[in-house]
């Protein structure tokens, strides 16, 4: 039986409507408020392109969104090369995989505030239990309360271990999936390992890579819990990420258009970051079709 | 038995009657801190609502936040066509014109319902609550700092007794600070780098200010300097701790019991919270003074040490407003504030200090009261207060941390604040 153009609307109507109702209109109705002044109280009163001039004014901002694409762009890469690392030393086999599959996947399964706050005892700089342990190696500890260098190196050092089990499920997923002929027919050839990883291994794996990547640039690019937790963006907003700019402008002092405006910045920012990976993957994609 | 039809609409029908009889009461919904649902329900008084919530023959649904998300709550309720929240505790520095343009102007109430004794309610904190000639909350709680020390941890250094001056102050705090025999580090005093409010107490010590109440931004650039520069020099010589610029507020009085520092900047009424055994590894020997004053202060300056207080207020959406001002008339009493007193409340009416009861109950009522006679707030409400506060917290902490001078932070301080008070 053929249904009609009118029954298959319908029956795709409430599916749309929930994508208009909880992202389009909050979307526009975001781009509404980014051309006001308004607070608790006020009237929304239109200013034009203000509120964007006044962000994009503000080295504060700036200072915001350097930190956020430094550590994005050093988590990711990071990520990605641990997670690769690892898809291919558990593809090879390792003695009690399950296990160490469990204790790999296991931050994932923490919850983001649990671990900020288990981070921030664990390298507390007087009484951590981490601190102790450098101490005792003779080790340098990290300064992360007075050092915005350590701060962030300690923001980008928990964004890591969080997030490192998604890139390496999907890595490993890929990785699984590749074909054990062409491993045999590259060492029939007599491939060396770098070559195989290099001719077989990597060139498959790249779309994973790509689509590993486009998520969590985009997940990372709204770090916000890490920051504020840990350092609240201090000493002296010296450690602030755009999320927390956000917040403080919204939540804090209350200027919702300054805060619509600069998630319209954010979602501009974040697009701009993954351009590079979203182009490769559209070639990608055109070089299979 | 078997179960007849009868029997279970019976049964139904006797279930349903205790829920019947509860929606025949009516419900105020309050927005607060935790703390506050605290001294109006638990402790050595009991619990105060007891009463009208019988006279009333009505319940109550508290919702509690910490206190920047119970402020962002509370008008973003009041900002909505109706709100079921009928009270909202207030904090006096979001009392500003765009505030009471979402509360319940309260003058009617008072004339129809009025409050006892409302002169008896320190005058000061009223004052601050009347925004544009219209009362738009009544106080109900006060916090007003003292400088708490651990006697333990100071005789240890062989300090027999709570310094009497800041200078004083500041060389205990060197000398206890360090490694104890036991091990763990300590610091001399413990602070949240986050609020402004303590830099504040240090510039008064040397009669200056942040803001003061006619909107004066820092009348003394030198003794906010000088206070500056005491901060930075305890940093320096590890009288604060190194996780200075990440202290909370809550890790405040946690670092006081548990022995990390000797000393710490929070309000009266934590001192029996500091003092419970079950609570504090050093119960009975947390002792609270007023915060001292500098030598070197101009002649005649007494400490004004930083208040910050509590109001009940109705959002103008209100749906049930006589409800909402008969709590907030009953919470108000003579006899409900000094029961509020006991249970840990800083109480607003200046007679709660005069109850003998009270006084013989609190060991420290009467320094409490002293300090309370002239503390101010750390600076007035105006709509930009909170972007002023980050401001000066941040340019208090680069020079601590040694980014620039204290000098300079006072510097920047100035022009970057002057453009956001009220013209």
């Amino acid at each position: 039986m053929k249904e009609s153009l009118a029954t298959r609307l319908a029956l795709l109507a409430p599916a749309q409507g929930m994508v208009l109702a909880v992202l389009l209109v909050p979307a526009l109705y975001l781009v509404w408020l980014s051309f006001q002044t308004s607070s608790f109280g006020l009237a929304p009163r239109f200013v034009g392109w203000e509120n964007y001039a006044r962000i994009l004014a503000d080295g504060y901002f700036w200072r915001a969104l350097g930190n956020t694409a430094l550590i994005v762009l050093v988590v990711v890469h990071v990520e990605l090369l641990l997670g690769l690392g690892m898809a291919l030393l558990f593809a090879s086999g390792l003695p009690m995989q399950r296990l160490l599959l469990a204790c790999v996947l296991a931050p994932y399964a923490v919850s983001e505030v649990a671990a900020v706050v288990m981070w921030r005892y664990l390298f507390d700089p007087e009484v951590g239990h981490v601190t102790y342990a450098l101490q005792a190696l003779g080790l340098p500890t990290l300064d992360w309360a007075v050092s915005p260098a350590h701060g962030l190196t300690m923001v980008a050092l928990l964004s890591v271990w969080l997030h490192l089990p998604f890139t390496f499920i999907i890595l490993y997923a890929a990785r699984l999936a590749v074909p054990m002929e062409l491993y045999e027919a590259a060492r029939i050839d007599g491939a060396s390992p770098w070559q195989v990883f290099r001719r077989v291994t990597l060139p498959l794996l790249v779309p994973a890579l790509l689509i590993a990547a486009l998520f969590r640039l985009i997940f990372a690019f709204r770090l916000f819990s890490e920051v504020w937790l840990l350092t609240s963006g201090g000493p002296a907003r010296s450690t602030e990420v755009v999320a927390v700019y956000l917040y403080l402008e919204a939540f804090r002092y209350n200027s919702f258009g300054a805060a619509a405006a600069t998630g319209w910045l954010m979602v501009l920012g974040s697009l701009l970051l993954a351009a590079p990976y979203l182009w490769r993957l559209g070639k990608a994609q055109k070089a299979d079709a | 038995m078997a179960m007849s039809r009868r029997l279970l609409l019976g049964s139904a029908a006797l279930l349903a009657a205790p829920r019947t009889l509860r929606a025949q009461s009516r419900k105020l919904d309050i927005l607060s801190h935790r703390v506050h649902q605290a001294v109006l329900t638990q402790g050595a008084a009991g619990d105060l609502t007891e009463a009208w919530r019988r006279a009333r023959n009505a319940e109550i649904g508290w919702t509690t936040f910490d206190i920047g998300p119970l402020q962002d709550r509370l008008l973003r309720e009041a900002s909505l066509p109706q709100t079921d929240y009928g009270v909202g505790y207030l904090l006096n520095s979001r009392a500003t014109a765009q505030t009471a343009n979402l509360l319940e102007p309260l003058e009617d109430h008072l004339r129809s319902e009025p409050i006892e004794a409302l002169d008896d309610i320190a005058p000061g904190l009223r004052a601050a609550m009347v925004v544009g000639g219209r009362t738009i909350g009544i106080p109900v709680r006060h916090a007003t700092n003292g400088l708490f020390c651990n006697m333990a941890l100071l005789e240890e250094r062989g300090i027999t007794a709570p310094p009497t001056s800041f200078e004083e102050f500041l060389d205990q705090c060197r000398r206890v600070a360090g490694r104890r025999s036991d091990g763990p580090p300590l610091a001399g005093l413990v602070m949240t780098a986050a609020l402004a409010a303590y830099p504040v107490i240090f510039a008064r010590a040397f009669g200056g200010d942040f803001i003061t109440e006619d909107y004066r931004l820092l009348p003394d650039h030198e003794a906010m300097v000088k206070a500056i520069s005491a901060i930075r020099g305890l940093f320096e010589s590890g009288g604060l701790p190194r996780s200075y610029a990440n202290i909370t507020n809550e890790d405040q009085a946690t670092w006081l019991m548990q022995g990390r520092a000797a000393f710490a900047i929070l309000p009266f009424a934590r001192h029996a919270q500091l003092n419970r055994p079950d609570q504090s590894r050093f119960a009975g020997r947390i002792q609270a003074v007023e915060f001292p004053v500098s030598s070197t202060a101009p002649a005649g300056t007494r400490m004004a040490t930083t208040v910050e207080f509590w109001s009940m207020s109705i959002p103008r959406n209100a749906r049930d407003k006589g409800l909402a001002w008969s709590f907030i008339q009953a919470m108000s009493s003579k006899s409900v504030t000094l029961g509020a007193a006991r249970n840990g409340n800083g109480p607003v009416r200046v007679s709660t200090y005069a109850d003998p009861g009270f006084a013989a109950e609190n060991a420290v009522a009467a320094i409490e009261a002293a300090a309370l006679s002239r503390a101010r707030i750390p600076f007035p409400a105006f709509p930009e207060a909170n972007r002023a506060e980050a401001i000066f917290v941040e340019e208090v902490q680069s020079a601590v941390l040694g980014r620039k001078t204290p000098a300079q932070a006072v510097e920047d301080t100035a022009s970057r604040v002057r453009s956001l008070l009220p013209a």
